[in-house]
């Protein structure tokens, strides 16, 4: 509990020291809005900001959901076959590390403005980072709880349904939750490099027409509907992997 | 070996690549030959050269800075409880912030420089460097730091023998996370109004839709963000001598 004032404080404090360092120096807005000034701006320019935020949590969240799935179905495949995991694993860590940023111009290319390109770049990174860590919790198993059960008699799926999938259940609760924030930030950037609607596609904008009140504007409402995203998605992980 | 274990996947990949390409007739509009985006690169050698040498620089100094403050900050959270209660869940907000979006802001801030764009690489580095130090060094066995008090250890001596040598494992791991933020921080920074880049090639190949010469920025930004790996795999073989089988 004072572990949480404390934090509450710390966070006061930030908002009320940026808030007086920008009225004390007078910083202009262009380089530091007043955290008053982005939150009057939020609502002057709610009509705009309400569509983008929308567009941007649709093609989120629907990627999201894609790429979730597709990520534990294929890394459950890929953990009962041993030999394939050895060939196919280094070749996606590989495929992995090149930054998403560098594939997003491809997507666009490939799909249009549209929210095709956007969702499918979220599907794609987000599949990519769940596939990663429930695999490593797929075959991070007590091969002597393997063994146990196999001395009763249980086949691969018994295997696989009644130990692997429980076990692996906090890695890929990690994936999932790592992936919320990745989900926003995609979605996001995707947008900017190319869209008709969107927060990214509203922040390019503001940085063009110089108005940088709408730019953190836009980031704030980012910023909330991430921590939100995140939120949802840790209250879900702790009803389900009640046992951690 | 590593280098070996490397080599394998990667010719798997170039193969599948030529040999789907030959197989199934993709429109070079979706995958280009392989060879012929290694032409590209190879005609305009100097220029990916000096693109390369650019991001990685940028990323380079983001991620060195990120990693040194990020230690500090761990060992500074350590040994204060308070202050970590009170901060570090606003570092962990701030991570929930979609940083790139940053990225306008603050090349408004540094101008089109070097700088801006290792800004955005250190505020994608430090936080995970942060959490990974601050877990390692509270995950020390207390019995240790009780048996180093007992021979007359210091704060410092037990910092430097015990809590850091510990929690390096850690924090290569956050790291080698890092490494690859690092890069797309970089990469994303150099899409406002840089010339130079990997960042620049991407877009550019982009709006001109040259699908070959995008494959060859991928190419690029996948050889930068390997660069940066073998740069932390050396350091870590330097610093955790001690553990087998890295």
């Amino acid at each position: 509990m004072t572990a949480a004032l404390r934090g509450l404080a710390g966070g006061l404090i930030l908002l009320l020291g940026w808030e007086a360092a920008v009225r004390l120096f007078a910083i202009p807005p262009w380089i530091l809005p007043a955290p008053s000034g982005i939150l009057a701006t939020t609502w002057t320019a709610r009509a705009g900001l309400l569509p983008a935020a929308g567009m941007t949590l649709a093609e989120a969240t629907g990627g999201y959901a894609i790429g979730a799935v597709l990520g534990i179905l294929l890394a459950i495949l890929l953990s009962q076959a041993a030999m394939l995991r050895r060939v196919l694993l280094p070749v996606v860590v590989i495929i992995n590390s090149v930054p998403v940023a560098a594939y997003a111009p491809l997507a666009l290319l490939w799909f249009g403005t549209g929210a095709t390109s956007k969702v499918i770049m979220v599907a794609f990174i987000v599949g990519f980072t769940v596939f990663l860590n429930a695999l490593d919790g797929l075959t991070r198993v007590d091969p002597a709880g393997i063994a146990l059960l196999r001395s009763f008699g249980a086949g691969r799926l018994s295997i696989l349904w009644r130990l692997r999938l429980p076990s692996a259940l906090p890695a890929i609760a990690v994936g999932l939750r790592v992936s919320t924030v990745r989900a926003m930030i995609v979605a996001i950037v995707t947008e900017m490099l190319g869209s008709q609607l969107g927060l990214g596609w509203t922040i390019f904008e503001a940085v063009l027409q110089i108005d940088f009140l709408r730019v953190w504007a836009a980031i704030l409402v980012a910023s909330v509907m991430s921590l939100a995203f995140f939120g949802a998605i840790t209250l879900l992980e702790r009803r389900v992997v009640f046992w951690k | 070996m590593k280098a070996l274990a490397l080599l394998a996947p990667l010719a798997l990949i170039a193969a599948a690549w030529e040999g789907s390409v030959a197989l199934f007739a993709i429109s070079p509009f979706y995958l280009p030959p392989l060879r012929d985006v290694l032409g590209a690169i190879g005609a305009n050698w100097q220029a990916y050269q000096a693109a390369f040498l650019i991001t990685l620089l940028e990323a380079v100094v983001g991620f060195v800075a990120g990693g040194l403050v990020g230690v500090g900050s761990g060992i500074v959270f350590a040994h204060a409880p308070r202050l970590k209660q009170m901060v570090l869940p606003i570092f962990i907000v701030s991570q929930t912030v979609p940083v790139i979006a940053f990225g306008a802001i603050i090349v408004l801030w540094f101008g089109n420089t070097l700088a801006a764009k290792a800004a955005i690489a250190f505020y994608l580095t430090f936080f995970p460097v942060t959490v990974n130090t601050l877990a390692g060094m509270e995950a020390v066995d207390p019995r240790q730091i009780a048996l180093l008090r007992s021979f007359g250890a210091g704060r410092r001596a037990l910092l430097w023998k015990l809590l850091l040598p510990s929690a390096l494992p850690r924090i290569f791991t956050a790291l080698r996370l890092s490494a690859g933020l690092a890069l797309a921080g970089a990469i994303v920074g150099e899409w406002f109004g840089a010339v130079q880049g990997v960042g620049a090639l991407l877009l550019a190949a982009m709006f001109n839709e040259q699908i070959i010469a995008l494959w060859a920025a991928i190419i690029l930004a996948a050889a930068v963000g390997g660069a940066l790996f073998a740069l932390v795999a050396v350091i870590e073989a330097r610093l955790l001598f001690w553990r087998e089988e890295l």
